[in-house]
């Protein structure tokens, strides 16, 4: 291997100076000639049959050119899964949450198509409705979907080892129960689709997603056109966050629209439809039972988790999966038992958000410090006991080739001055840890893996088409900057062509926390194949053998007498004359058990490698308002290897923002029924600038054998470890265990005064 | 079409003046300067990202001052000088606000980028030398969902370094 040129450098971002000027287009900014506008008939009624829907008054109104109902749909439904197929994206019979898709029209202009929807009249027949997933798994609660008996959407049971034997022998036992409320992804753009139809039968879509191929595949399925004819193709996409990932029915209802008018139809939700009618994440009721040893060693972990899954599957098995696959990526269990319940209710689809590690890493890691103080051990010890080591295997079978877990909880502990401060600041003030293991990847079957190709220019530039997607961390800059190391050349020496499904071959998508590992494996290894060519093409035309030849600077030389050299340029002339043009080509799929199915065989390796975290954070509790604030983070990272540090940070940062400061102390959605009552940025509270504490964030390296220059992903971090982090920092400050998120004033307050009576 | 039925409003012919250019526009009256900025002079690095003042990724500078523009009515904006994201290079140089966000990585996503950076221009034209704590509440209008504003904050205070 060459040495590093670029890798592991801070370098600034190919898409940076396009987005600080302005220039960097996202999908509701772009036109097309005789595009037209579309809006979005939704459902006033949590739950109801549709018995009649009359569109002759709207179709009337001048400017109006389409309407479509779900007649036009062909009652295709959607799931991520073939055996989860029951979404219905433009619905005919049944709406199942206030917000759903019931009709849409596309008009000359947003105005018209708004006056448009006044005049649909649909008539419905109201049903009861259920909006509490326990309630609804109870005999006798409304059913929502003809084929789930008490709503159960999805259930995983997962057993490993004598749970029972292992509880009977464990030292200490404990139960608790941790439950939130939903929250939401806020992607500070809201959903915009734009969809265009040609003649011959092409379909075009820009809409943000973290998946191009993804959103083809549905659109193709749902359609039933060839993929070739379903072209998704890139646009900057405003934060994905999980929320971008599988199909949603505005992208399907904008081609109806498109296909039906021959003319290209864009819309752009409101940011009330943004929370009210694509995705959120999920609420859940977490009962964990666990077991120890006397030194705090885990011996039996016993969980039950309901999940509140709304009104369809979205990526349901996943879902209900996920949370206990991260328990089991981050400490040794010997004896375990999951349930994993995703339950229908009248609201809106959930999706995935951060391994949905709220109440559930959040309340396991508290659960970890009760522990920890029954048993007399510092935090910090119960972790290191427990955290996984590199070699070890995942209670479900998944090996682990990289792990600095152990490495991150010494740094945190260290550099936040843990030893000083646990247990010995004043009272209101308290420091808490959290830890965390990540999945890199997962099994996707077909859509797991990436490949990309990499051709160059007669002038020595070099293009790399890759199915990589960006939605802001900088997977693109991340690819160039791999293609552009193996190739010698500066960042500027690639263009890079992304996130098409027609141009670009199949890639997992920004998803999973897999494109560094996996699109990034697969840039390195067309960019080392044609490193390969032009170094076989060279070595004729300098005179020595191709291992004694390097890449430097578009140039090709010795490596031993540098000043024996060709232009990178002149090379690529003459492959061309050879009859020989240098195109490399590459993939990579991780190495995962490919027979591993989420419900039916949760066995096996689950993914190529995993990350490891763990934070430290300092708050301070206001005892007469209840307010925490959190005022430092010290946490560390293993991502592997820093492609980009700059970028790593960059990820850390935010994650201390979402996961930390928003998800465990802000966000949460209002109900009245199936009525959201804060789908707006004044009451639904996202962290500002001023609630943000003092970051350290420290980037552990553990040179992974499998990832590219040993990197594997820094996407998920705060996001799963700032929960417990935080509950156990307010229980240092002021003594008390807040076992539901987000942990509000009102909470804290009660929680002191049942404290107070208590004692 | 605006209005219950066509007939009761009439549109308006306005003149703005945006990034040194005057431009006359046929407007609704109740049209907002966000709406006329992106979809009639194609300005679209102004963003809109929640249309009723909470997020602030509309915000431009009007008389220098940021402006949330989904809250401003255009017919207001009428005499003066506004300055959009377009508006901030000059002859192809970056500002050194826009510099320094690209050069500390402070920006992600970017959809809230232009907002951040008027505003930070803003901020360093009117206190050039703002401590950490003067920038955090200068930019705590505009809602960041990516970066958790760690180096947003190091790029405004780079920049005004570098002035």
């Amino acid at each position: 291997m060459p040495e590093h040129t670029l890798v592991g450098q801070r370098v600034v971002r190919i898409d940076s100076q396009a987005k600080a000027t302005g220039e960097a287009r996202y999908t509701a900014d772009l036109t097309l000639p005789r595009m037209l506008f579309g809006k979005v008939l939704r459902s006033p009624h949590a739950h109801a049959r549709i018995l009649h829907i009359d569109t002759s008054k709207a179709e009337k109104l001048r400017g109006v050119k389409v309407v479509v109902t779900g007649k036009d749909a062909a009652g295709v439904k959607w799931g991520v899964f073939r055996y989860t197929r029951d979404h219905e994206l433009l619905t005919a019979d049944k709406v199942r949450y206030i917000g759903e898709d019931v009709a849409a029209i596309a008009a000359e202009d947003e105005e018209t198509a708004l006056e448009a929807l006044e005049l649909i009249d649909v008539e419905y027949e109201v049903l009861p409705a259920v909006f509490d997933p326990l309630e609804a798994m109870k005999g006798g609660a409304p059913q929502i979907h003809d084929h789930a008996e008490n709503n159960v959407n999805i259930h995983v049971p997962i057993e490993i080892g004598d749970v029972d034997r292992a509880f009977d022998e464990a030292y200490y036992v404990r139960e608790d129960r941790f439950v939130d409320t939903e929250y939401t992804y806020c992607q500070i753009e809201p959903y915009a689709v734009l969809a265009s139809y040609d003649s011959a039968g092409n379909l075009e879509i820009w809409t943000p997603n973290a998946s191009p191929h993804t959103k083809a595949k549905a659109l193709s399925n749902l359609l039933e056109k060839p993929l070739n004819k379903v072209r998704v193709r890139r646009i900057n996409t405003g934060g994905a966050f999980g929320g971008r990932s599988d199909i949603f029915p505005g992208e399907f209802i904008a081609a109806l629209l498109a296909m039906k008018a021959g003319r290209p139809v864009k819309m752009v939700y409101t940011r009330e439809e943004s929370f009210t009618s694509v995705r959120q994440a999920h609420s859940m009721v977490v009962d964990s039972k666990i077991g120890v040893t006397k030194d705090g060693r885990l011996l039996a972990s016993e969980i039950k988790l309901v999940l509140d899954g709304g009104a369809y599957s979205s990526t349901g098995p996943i879902a209900t999966s996920v949370p206990f696959l991260v328990w089991e990526e981050t400490y040794r269990l010997p004896n375990a038992r999951f349930n994993g319940y995703r339950v229908y209710t009248n609201k809106l689809v959930r999706g995935m958000y951060r391994c949905h590690g709220r109440a559930f890493h959040g309340g396991l890691g508290m659960q970890l410090d009760m522990i920890a103080e029954e048993l007399g051990i510092d935090p910090l010890e119960i972790q290191l006991r427990n955290a996984l080591q590199t070699g070890e295997t995942q209670a479900t079978g998944s090996r682990i080739i990289s792990c600095g877990l152990t490495e991150a909880l010494e740094a945190a502990a260290e550099r936040s001055g843990w030893k000083e401060k646990r247990g010995k600041l004043p009272y209101g003030r308290g420091v808490g840890m959290g830890a965390n293991g990540m999945m890199v990847g997962f099994p996707m079957g077909i859509r797991g893996g990436s490949a990309a190709i990499v051709k160059f220019n007669e002038d020595g530039g070099a293009t790399l088409i890759s199915g990589v997607v960006d939605n802001g961390q900088g997977n693109e800059s991340m690819v160039v900057q791999i293609a552009a190391d193996v190739l010698g050349l500066g960042m500027e020496g690639i263009n890079l062509v992304s996130a098409d499904s027609e141009v670009t071959p199949l890639d997992q998508g920004a998803y999973s926390q897999a494109a560094t590992f996996v699109s990034g494996n697969a840039a390195r290894a067309a960019a080392m194949d044609a490193r390969e060519q032009i170094l076989d093409i060279a070595s004729d035309m300098l005179d020595a053998l191709p291992e004694e030849l390097e890449l430097k600077g578009g140039k090709v030389q010795v490596r031993e007498r540098p000043e024996r050299n060709v232009w990178l340029g002149k090379v690529i002339r003459q492959a061309l004359i050879d009859n020989a043009p240098v195109v490399g080509k590459g993939s990579y799929m991780p190495k995962v058990d490919q027979s591993r199915e989420w419900v039916s065989n949760p066995r096996g390796q689950h993914a190529g490698t995993f990350s490891f975290g763990a934070v430290v954070a300092e708050v301070e509790v206001d005892t007469e308002t209840g307010q925490v604030r959190v005022t430092n983070v010290t946490g560390a990272h293993d991502c592997g290897f820093a492609i980009n540090p700059m970028a790593v940070e960059g990820q850390l940062e935010g994650s201390v923002a979402s996961g930390g400061v928003g998800a465990t102390l802000l966000e949460e959605h209002v109900w009245d029924g199936g009525q959201m009552l804060n789908a707006n940025m004044l009451e639904y509270k996202v962290p500002l600038s001023v609630d943000m504490p003092q970051i350290v964030p420290i980037i552990v390296e553990t040179i992974d054998p499998e990832g590219p220059f040993g990197a594997k992903e820094a996407g998920l971090w705060g996001s799963m470890n700032m929960f417990q982090a935080i509950g156990n920092a307010v229980y240092d400050a002021v003594g008390v265990w807040i076992k539901e998120f987000p942990i509000t004033p009102d909470k804290v307050l009660r929680a002191l005064e049942e404290k107070e009576r208590g004692s | 079409m605006r209005g219950e039925g066509s007939e009761r409003m009439e549109k308006r012919l306005i003149r703005l003046l945006v990034n040194g250019d005057q431009h006359d526009v046929a407007i609704w009256p109740n049209e907002t300067l966000v709406e006329v900025i992106r979809d009639r002079l194609e300005l679209t690095g102004t963003k809109m990202g929640c249309g009723e003042g909470a997020c602030g990724t509309c915000t431009v500078l009007v008389e220098g001052r940021p402006v949330r523009s989904c809250l401003t009515l255009a017919v207001e904006a009428q005499g003066k000088e506004i300055v959009t994201i377009e508006g901030l290079a000059e002859g192809g140089d970056l500002h050194p606000v826009q510099k320094a966000f690209v050069q500390r990585g402070a920006i992600q996503c970017g959809f809230c980028s232009p907002a951040m950076i008027l505003t930070g221009k803003a901020l360093l034209e009117e206190n050039p030398h703002p401590t950490d704590d003067e920038v955090r509440r200068a930019i705590s209008g505009v809602v960041c969902r990516c970066t958790g504003y760690a180096k947003i904050v190091e790029a405004v205070l780079a920049a005004a370094g570098e002035e």
